[in-house]
């Protein structure tokens, strides 16, 4: 099964992070977990849709926290799979927010 | 957290873990068999410790060492080597990160588990066991078998590894590209078995692919300059990217020009293609893994069934069939042949295929055959083919399908009289037949019911079309066996054209030649030769005293096999009477002071313990069977036999001259 990550939020990115990182993507890509990855600008766009009415603005506008970084997309066998990445890819990004959701179809 | 939660974490951790634990250990006791079973304990202590002190920080970098604290035990239990124990101790407590090895020895974990002396299925039960961390539960249910077949095979393979002393390296040179075949070849049947579920209700087993897929890339990982590992990867990835469009809405495969593209999985199609560019990356001319790969990613570049490139994949076809020549790449090249030329052009490649022994049980060939005819508006013809297929197809989804395609065919015009399968089943119950006759008529007639197709009209069979099936379903029968079904057949052939039936006008089994039973000239082992094999020095001592005791002596091969070390007396061993046997039977049996004289290679599984008169008390080790000891003197001798079946060790009773 599939799962989407994605991070808030973490340590201040030194070079041992990126070091640290690196090696863990590598050790995951090399394990047949992780799909793809990447990171993400800190504001998109919004595409809005009232009364049929499509709009489309910059933004949203988040603060620093709440700002979704990155992505991961992996395939593991079961939730706790998804969770014990998610708790490797915590302990070296720093504190922060990773939100899990499985992929269908 | 409840201990429930706590389980489910320590087997993620554990799944994810499993192969480098494993291969560590491994390098630390130098047996696969052992490293698993320590690898293990650490997983109890998890269980057992987990759940009321909490999960450790690293879990994983846990599960290592007190994995490796096991194995660092064992050695001290064992005590020896014990300079290197210091220094592995010191190491574990210098160094818990990663080993710069690490990878080194999950690739070497790899090659031991898919070692060529293995059967297929116990390399596969084994690198899912070892690579995987599965349970033997979790194999079960994979592959449709009981947990205790899985336990034997994983046992069993174990044990034959550690017997041969197989060691924990990576091979070299020619070495290397025959061992990474046979990985490659255990990680694509497990794929295969769960993307085209041979058997069973579902069409695909999603867990079984993922499985191979992360092998796969893992191997990739590991070997990243083999370029077949790249290709085996590409294939999977691309022929996993179709998983969600393979069915229909009630489970129904679906043929590729069937499917909606729009649901073939970009992200595995894109990986697919990167693998084969990886691949390609390798001047080395391109081996079969590639070329299929090849094939996969020219389908997938297709954005409808009309736009695909068949020239392009009829010539990888030819390329394909250079290096890997076998009936199945015929068939599909056939296919691709039928697209390119039409399907007259194929027809005639795939019913050269219809004799090929091989092919007897696949289902593919009349599915493919039918498909043809069915092109060639010869509906009657593709029906039949369809139901053969059917007959043949061992998943249910599949079967229900080829019925379907059938159904929609028009049948054979009903004046065509009497199918084989109503004649057949007329014969068979008739009531004068004996239990023993009917059953082995029902044998000779089934075979010939899947070979022919069962709704064939009996007038259109001709005595070629059943001395083809006979060929194709009996190729290497004793000419006792071949004769038996010839016999059914003229019974059949002579019951259905007799009055009041009279539904055959010619002897179906009149281009059936009957073939010379015993007696038929066969050269006896010489003595000379006999003499030579025994002073080989690949025949192992167990062998050369037993062939020689049934050469020397009049002892049957039962009461030689039945032979315990303590019957073994010196007059009947006295060296006038038994020249050769005396030396080696008592060569045979030093050291021991009873039990069986011929022992088998092996120690039994454990829930195939003999009695206790079959076993030896000293090394655990059955009676040698009979099987097992006609089968090696059968393959010993096959180079001396001209006819190439080899001797049987009742024919080297009778080659001594009396």
């Amino acid at each position: 099964m599939r799962y989407l990550m994605t991070t808030k939020g973490g340590a201040e990115a030194d070079e041992k992070l990126f070091a640290e990182m690196g090696a863990f993507v590598e050790e995951m890509t090399k394990a047949g977990v992780l799909l793809a990855t990447g990171g993400l600008e800190p504001r998109g766009l919004l595409v809005n849709s009232s009364g049929g009415e499509i709009t489309v603005t910059d933004g949203p506008f988040l603060e620093a926290k709440d700002v979704v970084a990155g992505f991961a997309l992996v395939e593991v066998r079961s939730k706790e799979e998804a969770i014990e990445v998610a708790r490797r890819f915590r302990k070296i990004a720093g504190d922060g927010e990773s939100q899990i959701w499985q992929v269908f179809g | 957290m409840t201990v429930e939660d706590v389980h489910r974490t320590i087997d993620a951790v554990w799944k994810l873990e499993a192969a480098k634990i494993v291969a560590a250990l491994t390098r630390l006791v130098r047996e696969v068999g052992l490293a698993e079973e320590l690898a293990q304990d650490a997983l109890v202590a998890a269980l057992e410790q987990w759940p009321s002190q909490g999960i450790p920080g690293n879990p994983a970098a846990w599960l290592m060492t007190t994995a490796k604290r096991r194995a660092i035990d064992h050695l001290r239990r064992l005590e020896r080597l014990e300079r290197k124990q210091e220094q592995l101790a010191h190491e574990l407590e210098q160094a818990p990160e990663p080993e710069p090895e690490q990878g080194d020895d999950v690739l070497r974990l790899m090659f031991v588990s898919c070692h060529p002396l293995l059967s297929t299925e116990e390399r596969a039960a084994l690198t899912l066991r070892l690579l995987g961390g599965l349970t033997a539960g979790e194999i079960a249910r994979a592959f449709l078998v009981s947990e205790q077949a899985v336990v034997q095979r994983v046992a069993r393979a174990k044990q034959a590894l550690a017997d041969a002393g197989v060691p924990f390296e990576l091979p070299d040179g020619a070495e290397l590209a025959e061992r990474l075949s046979s990985v490659l070849e255990v990680i694509y049947l497990i794929f295969n078995e769960g993307y085209s579920a041979t058997s069973g209700e579902d069409l695909i087993r999603p867990a079984l692919c993922l499985e191979a897929l992360r092998l796969g890339r893992m191997l990739a990982g590991l070997a990243p300059g083999e370029p077949e590992v790249h290709g085996l990867v590409a294939l999977m990835e691309i022929q996993a990217s179709r998983s969600a469009a393979r069915t229909g809405p009630s489970g129904e495969p679906l043929r590729l020009h069937e499917q909606n593209r729009g649901r073939w999985d970009p992200l595995l199609i894109r990986r697919g293609m990167a693998a084969l560019l990886r691949a390609r990356e390798n001047p080395r001319p391109p081996g079969p893994y590639v070329l299929q790969a090849a094939i996969a990613v020219t389908h997938a570049r297709a954005r409808t069934a009309e736009e695909t490139d068949w020239p392009q994949i009829a010539a990888l076809y030819d390329a394909l069939l250079h290096v890997l020549p076998t009936p199945v790449v015929r068939l599909n090249r056939a296919v691709a042949i039928g697209m390119v030329r039409g399907p007259e052009a194929a027809l005639a490649i795939v019913d050269e295929l219809t004799g090929d022994p091989s092919l007897k049980d696949y289902h593919l060939l009349p599915s493919v055959r039918a498909d043809l005819l069915a092109r060639l508006d010869r509906p009657a013809e593709a029906r039949t083919e369809f139901e053969r297929a059917a007959s043949l197809a061992r998943n249910a989804a599949e079967r229900a399908f080829l019925l379907d395609r059938a159904a929609a065919l028009p049948a054979a015009p009903p004046d065509q009289g009497v199918t084989l399968a109503e004649a057949a089943e007329a014969f068979l119950t008739r009531d004068d037949l004996t239990p023993s006759t009917r059953r082995s008529y029902t044998q000779t007639l089934h075979r010939l019911l899947r070979a022919l197709g069962a709704r064939t009209p009996l007038t259109t069979l001709t005595p070629d079309h059943v001395a083809r099936a006979f060929t194709t379903a009996w190729p290497d029968a004793a000419p006792k066996t071949w004769n038996r079904h010839r016999a059914a057949v003229r019974s059949f052939t002579d019951w259905t054209s007799a009055p009041p039936r009279a539904w055959l006008e010619t002897d179906l089994s009149s281009s059936l030649p009957r073939h010379r039973e015993s007696g038929a000239p066969r050269t006896p082992l010489h003595p000379d030769e006999f003499a030579r094999l025994l002073a080989r020095p690949d025949i192992p001592l167990r062998e050369r005293a037993l062939w020689s005791l049934l050469y020397e002596s009049s002892t049957t091969i039962a009461e030689a096999l039945a032979l315990n070390v303590e019957d073994l007396n010196v007059e009947d061993l006295a060296p006038d009477r038994l020249p050769a046997a005396a030396d080696l039977l008592l060569g045979l049996a030093a050291g021991r002071t009873r039990g069986p004289v011929f022992l088998s290679d092996r120690r039994p599984a454990p829930s195939r313990t003999p009695g206790p008169a079959d076993l030896c008390p000293d090394t655990g080790r059955r009676r040698l069977s009979y099987e097992r000891a006609e089968y090696v003197f059968k393959q010993k001798t096959k180079p001396l036999d001209p006819s190439g079946r080899g001797y049987t060790l009742h024919q080297l009773r009778h080659a001594r001259p009396r």
